[in-house]
C-alpha cells in the first residue's frame, strides 16, 4: 500500500471514527420532542435541501471528477 | 426529436394521474398537503454552453406517512458552434476533440433536449424510486430504494440505501465516422446516520460506495496522441467512495449556520476533498436569506496526462477530459425565499405559496467558470 493510499485510509478511517462516536454515543440529555422547535425549522431541515442538493450534485458531476455526498446515486448523463 | 415525443407519453399519463387524484388526496387523512412545485432554471458558463431547465414536482400524499413524489424535468442545451476561422489549425483541433457530435456544419450551435422522470414512492419506514432519463444519443434507468429506522428514543436516525443503474449509450454519426456505443452499470450502496445532539444542533454522516462498469469515455471526443488524434479510451470498471459530515446549527437570532466535508477516491486514482458552508437567515416574518461557499479540490487520474508521447497512452489509456486532471473549484451563492404562507395567511392562493429565487457562481482552476439563476415557486393544495 503506498504512503499516499495508507494516508488516504488514515484520513478516512478518522473521519468515519469521528462520525460513529458522534453518532452512536448517548447524549448527555435526551432531546425531548416539545423541545425540537428549532430543529423543525426549515431552515434547519437536511430534507428540505435535499433536491437542491441533488439538482446540484448532477451539475458539479459534470464538472468535477467525484460524486456523492447526498446519500443517493444520480443518474442520467452529465449532459454535456 | 423521436425520443423526446416518446418520453412526454408516461409523463403526462402519470402527472394527468396526479391532478385527477389531487382533491382526493388532499381531503385524506394526512398529514401534510399534496404540494406542487416548479422551477426554472438557467445555467450559462464560459464555453457559451446554455442549458435551460424547466422542472415540476407533484407531492401527493396517499395517507398519513405515505407519499408519491413525481418528478419530471424537460432541459434544453445548447452548445455553440466552433468559433475558430475555418481551415485552421484551431478549427481543426477544435472539431476533432469536440464533446459534441460534429454531424452537418460544425460551427453551427448543437442543441439537444433530455427529459427526465423520477418517482419516489415514501413509506413510514423507507422508500422506493424510479428514474429514467432521455436524449437523443442516451438513455439511463435507475431503480432504488432504502429502509431506515429511529433508535433512542428518536434521537438516531439510521438508513440503508442501494439502486442500480443502467445505461445506453448511442452516439449519433460524428461527422464521416460512425462512433460505437455501449452500455454503462451503477451499482450503488449508502448508509446514513442522522443524530440530534441538542435541542438546536444535528448531525448527519453518511458512506457511500459506487462500482460502474461499461462505456465511460465520451464517445465524441479525441484525445491528441504522439502526434495524431485518438478515440479517449478509458478503464471500463470504477470502483467510488466517499463519506460525509453534515452539521446544522440554530442560533438564537432566528438563522442557522450549516457545515459540510466530503472525502472521496476512487480507485482511478482521484482524491477529492470537498468544504462547504451556508448560513440561513430570517430577514422578516416569512422572509429568508441563504448565503453559501463551498471550497472543493481533486487529484488527477493516474493515466491522466496533458501531454500523451504516443498512441498507447499511460497504462493503455488517452483521455482529454480535464475532469480527470489536478482541480480546485469556488461557488458562492445566495437565496432568498418568500413563505406566503406565513405574509399572506389570508390570501386564498397567495396564502398557500413559496416563492424563491436562487444565485450561484461557480469557477475552477480550469479558467472555466458559470452562473447559475433558479427561481421557484411552491404550492400547496390545502
Amino acid at each position: 500500500m503506498s504512503p499516499r493510499v495508507r494516508r488516504i485510509v488514515r484520513n478516512a478511517l478518522a473521519l468515519a471514527l469521528l462520525g460513529l462516536a458522534s453518532l452512536l454515543a448517548p447524549g448527555c440529555a435526551t432531546t425531548h420532542a416539545y423541545q425540537r422547535e428549532h430543529l423543525a425549522d426549515p431552515i434547519m431541515s437536511f430534507d428540505a435541501e435535499a433536491r437542491g442538493n441533488a439538482r446540484m450534485m448532477k451539475m458539479l458531476e459534470a464538472r468535477e471528477g467525484s460524486t456523492g455526498g447526498i446519500g443517493g446515486a444520480g443518474g442520467g448523463c452529465a449532459c454535456k | 426529436m423521436q425520443v423526446t415525443r416518446r418520453a412526454w407519453g408516461p409523463i403526462a399519463l402519470l402527472a394527468g394521474a396526479c391532478v385527477a387524484g389531487a382533491p382526493r388526496g388532499a381531503a385524506a387523512d394526512t398529514a401534510d398537503p399534496a404540494t406542487f412545485s416548479t422551477l426554472f432554471r438557467l445555467f450559462t458558463d464560459s464555453e457559451n454552453v446554455t442549458v435551460r431547465s424547466a422542472v415540476g414536482d407533484y407531492v401527493w400524499p396517499i395517507r398519513s406517512g405515505v407519499n408519491l413524489d413525481v418528478h419530471w424535468n424537460n432541459e434544453r442545451v445548447a452548445i455553440p458552434g466552433i468559433s475558430a476561422p475555418p481551415g485552421s489549425q484551431e478549427a481543426v483541433d477544435a472539431i476533432t476533440t469536440a464533446s459534441r457530435p460534429i454531424a452537418g456544419n460544425p460551427y453551427q450551435e448543437y442543441v439537444k433536449v433530455r427529459n427526465e422522470m423520477q418517482g419516489d414512492l415514501s413509506l413510514p419506514h423507507g422508500s422506493a424510486s424510479y428514474y429514467l432519463s432521455r436524449e437523443v444519443d442516451y438513455v439511463a434507468h435507475q431503480v432504488g430504494g432504502n429502509v431506515h429506522r429511529d433508535f433512542d428514543d428518536q434521537q438516531l436516525d439510521v438508513s440503508v440505501g442501494s439502486s442500480v443503474g443502467w445505461d445506453d449509450i448511442m452516439p449519433l454519426a460524428n461527422g464521416t465516422e460512425q462512433v460505437t456505443g455501449g452500455t454503462k452499470t451503477t451499482l450503488h450502496w449508502n448508509a446514513v446516520a442522522t443524530r440530534v445532539l441538542s435541542p438546536s444542533t444535528m448531525l448527519r454522516w453518511g458512506v457511500e460506495y459506487n462500482v460502474v462498469n461499461g462505456m465511460q469515455n465520451n464517445p465524441y471526443r479525441e484525445v491528441y496522441a504522439g502526434g495524431a488524434y485518438e478515440p479517449e479510451r478509458l478503464p471500463d470498471h470504477r470502483e467510488r467512495r466517499d463519506t460525509f459530515l453534515r452539521l446544522n446549527q440554530y442560533l438564537p437570532n432566528r438563522s442557522s449556520l450549516k457545515f459540510n466535508y466530503r472525502l472521496y477516491n476512487d480507485d482511478w486514482g482521484i482524491t477529492s476533498h470537498e468544504l462547504g458552508s451556508s448560513l440561513s437567515q430570517y430577514v422578516t416574518h416569512g422572509v429568508s436569506a441563504t448565503y453559501e461557499y463551498r471550497y472543493y479540490t481533486q487529484t488527477h487520474a493516474t493515466f491522466y496526462s496533458n501531454d500523451y508521447v504516443d498512441e498507447t497512452g499511460i497504462d493503455g489509456y488517452l483521455t482529454g477530459d480535464y475532469r480527470l486532471n489536478d482541480l480546485s473549484s469556488h461557488l458562492f451563492g445566495a437565496s432568498l425565499r418568500l413563505d406566503f404562507q406565513q405574509l399572506a395567511a389570508a390570501h386564498r392562493w397567495l396564502g398557500r405559496s413559496e416563492v424563491w429565487l436562487n444565485a450561484q457562481r461557480y469557477f475552477n482552476s480550469n479558467n472555466y467558470s458559470a452562473n447559475i439563476l433558479e427561481t421557484g415557486l411552491d404550492f400547496h393544495f390545502q
